[in-house]
Parts: structure tokens; sequence; C-alpha cells
């Protein structure tokens, strides 16, 4: 980390490696597409890159890198859809006795969409990348009352559609 | 610890100090319903969780490229505590090096004692001269004007009397010419008897 910090490219790269999976990951359940992710996850380590100076405390990394990825995606959603935070309304997922993997998959798409961008997000730092409420505080700079209250409501929607799911996994 | 009182999402995320957890485990022991409530969110979590992360469709490497990296100057300012300090060693260097550079002040004169006085005789007679000076130069303005007005004046009269001469030369040569006319017709008169 310091090395990187002294603008070491090659010590970057391997802060890259360790990272660049959660962080796609993070983006493309945001912006649900693929090469926007990785074109959002290329601008976040570049812009990391260039600003690594400025982390005073390398323990804070990761909150610090997806702070920035967080702007980049909500950039990127605001250009795509100005004034609509929300995803594109799939259709409603109809959990049949036993559920193959791709129509597991579809009905979380499906469940996830309906959550608004924010509660979305919230569930991502939460589930996926496994982030503290204070951590997501940080990234999201919001208080934690506010991270929770996001996380709740969120999983209350999740739960009436999700739960059937889980049960027949 | 009641229904109510039992944060089962804090439980089931792991967002619960251990005493509270142990409170909560206890609850559930005994209450049917906290128990279904707890089960539905695991099984949420569950359904959340079967859809794995993506592996990356290409590798993020970058190159080591001087238009990416940060400056030096772009370090020096995100360094906030290396910033700090080169400021604080510049200003005791400014402060060290202060009395070394700055000249002496210049030694003021103490005011003498003022002779009032003198001072008024001074002053008057700086006033008599520049009164007398501004008389000779108003008299010699004046002498000027006059002479000039006298020569103009006399300028005058000479053209004048100028053209007076001519005028009384001119009615001479007029009278010559007619008594000459005269002359020749009483001759002719006095020829023809």
């Amino acid at each position: 980390m310091e090395q990187a910090r002294r603008g070491n490219v090659d010590s970057f790269n391997l802060l890259v490696s360790r990272w660049e999976r959660r962080v796609f990951n993070y983006l493309l359940r945001l912006v649900a597409n693929r090469e926007d992710a990785l074109d959002l996850s290329q601008e976040v380590f570049l812009k990391a890159y260039q600003n690594l100076g400025k982390l005073e405390d390398a323990s804070r990394f990761a909150p610090w890198l997806y702070r920035i990825a967080h702007n980049e995606a909500f950039s990127l959603l605001r250009r795509q859809r100005p004034g609509a935070e929300e995803g594109v309304e799939p259709p409603p997922a109809t959990p049949g006795p036993r559920l193959l993997p791709v129509e597991t998959a579809l009905a979380v798409q499906a469940a996830l969409a309906r959550l608004s961008a924010d509660q979305r997000e919230a569930v991502v730092l939460k589930i996926y990348q496994g982030f503290k409420f204070e951590e997501m505080a940080e990234i999201l700079g919001c208080p934690v009352s506010t991270v929770k209250s996001r996380v709740y409501t969120a999983l209350d929607s999740l739960k009436e559609t999700l739960a059937p799911v889980g049960s027949k996994l | 610890m009641n229904c109510s009182s039992a944060d089962l999402k804090a439980y089931a995320l792991a967002e619960m100090p251990e005493d509270e957890r142990v409170e909560t485990r206890e609850h559930l022991g005994g209450c049917g319903n906290c128990r279904a409530e707890l089960e539905r969110l695991r099984l949420t979590q569950a359904a959340l969780l079967s859809v794995r992360d993506e592996d990356i469709p290409r590798r993020i490497a970058f190159v080591s490229d001087k238009v990416f990296e940060p400056g030096w100057w772009q370090r020096l300012l995100q360094s906030g505590p290396r910033l700090g300090f080169a400021s604080a060693a510049m200003l005791s260097l400014a402060i060290l090096a202060h009395p070394f550079l700055t000249p002496p002040p210049a030694t003021i004169p103490a005011p003498a004692a003022v002779d009032t006085a003198r001072m008024e005789a001074d002053i008057s007679a700086r006033i008599s001269t520049v009164v007398v000076q501004a008389m000779a130069e108003s008299e010699a303005r004046q002498g000027k004007q006059a002479r000039e007005l006298v020569t103009a004046a006399e300028k005058r009269l000479d053209l004048e009397r100028r053209g007076d001469m001519l005028a009384v030369q001119q009615s001479f040569e007029v009278l010559g010419k007619r008594m000459s006319v005269m002359l020749t017709a009483s001759a002719g008169l006095g020829g023809a008897r």
C-alpha cells in the first residue's frame, strides 16, 4: 500500500488484482450492465491511483475505494436516467416447485430491481460485500441510522418475494 | 425481551453486540413467531447469495505512464500531514531568519528646539521679497504695455499724416491741371479775337 501511495504501478496493480472482482460485481449489481460495470471499474481504479495520496489511513482503503465506486456508479445512473433512480422493472418472478439456478438469478434480479437505487445499493454493500453499517455510512456519506433504515426497508420488501425462492433452493 | 424489542434483522445480519445476541437467542427459544420471521430473513439472504459474483470479463492493470501518474506537486498537495509539516518548517525558518535579513531601522533625528521668533522673521522676509518681486514684475509688465501702446499710437499718427500729405499733394496736382486747362482755354479765346 505504501509503495502504491508513492506511485509504484506494480504495487498498485497488486491492489487492483485483490479488489477488481469485488468492485466489478458491486458496480454490476448497481448498473446491471457488464460493459458499463467494466468501464466504471477501470475509472474507479484510475481515480484511486491518482488520489491514493489523499488516503491518510491505509486501513480505510476498502470504504474509500467503494466511495469512489459509489460516486462513479451514481454519476452514470444520473446520466443514463436523469431524475429516475429506480431500476428497470423486470417481469414479476413466478417461482415454481423447484428453481433452476437461472430462475433463481432472475427472481433475485427482479426483486432487487424493484428496490430504489439507494436500497439496492445498501443490500449489495451489506449482503454481497459484507460491510458493517459504519463502513457503509462512510461509503455512502450518510448517517448509520439512514443506512440501517435502507437495509431494513429493503429486507422487508425482498422478504416477500425471495423467502419463497430461498425455500426452494 | 419481547417481540417488538427483538431486532431480528440486526441478529440475522450479525450487526448486534454479543450481550444483545444472547438475549435475542433466549427470546427466540420461546417465541415461534420470531423464529418464523428469522427463518424468512435467512431464506431471503440465502436467495440473494445464491446469485454468485461474476468473474471480471477483462483484468484491469495499469502500465507505468507519466500521464496517469500523480505529479510530485499532486503528491505533496494530497499529503495533508506532509504539507502541514512543510508549512510549519517554512514558518519556523522565516521566524529564525527574520532578524538577520531585516535591515536595522533608520535613526530618526530628535526634533530641534523651535525658535518661533526667528521663524516669523524668516517668513516675513520671504513674504516681503516675494511681494517686492511681484510688484517689480507687475510694473515691468505695465511699462511694457504702455510703451507698446505709445508705439502703436505713433505708427497710427504717422500713417494718418502721410495719408493727409498724399491727399494734399493730389489736390495740388488736380488744381494745377485745372489751372493749366483754364490758361489754355483763355489763350485760345484771346487769339480768336
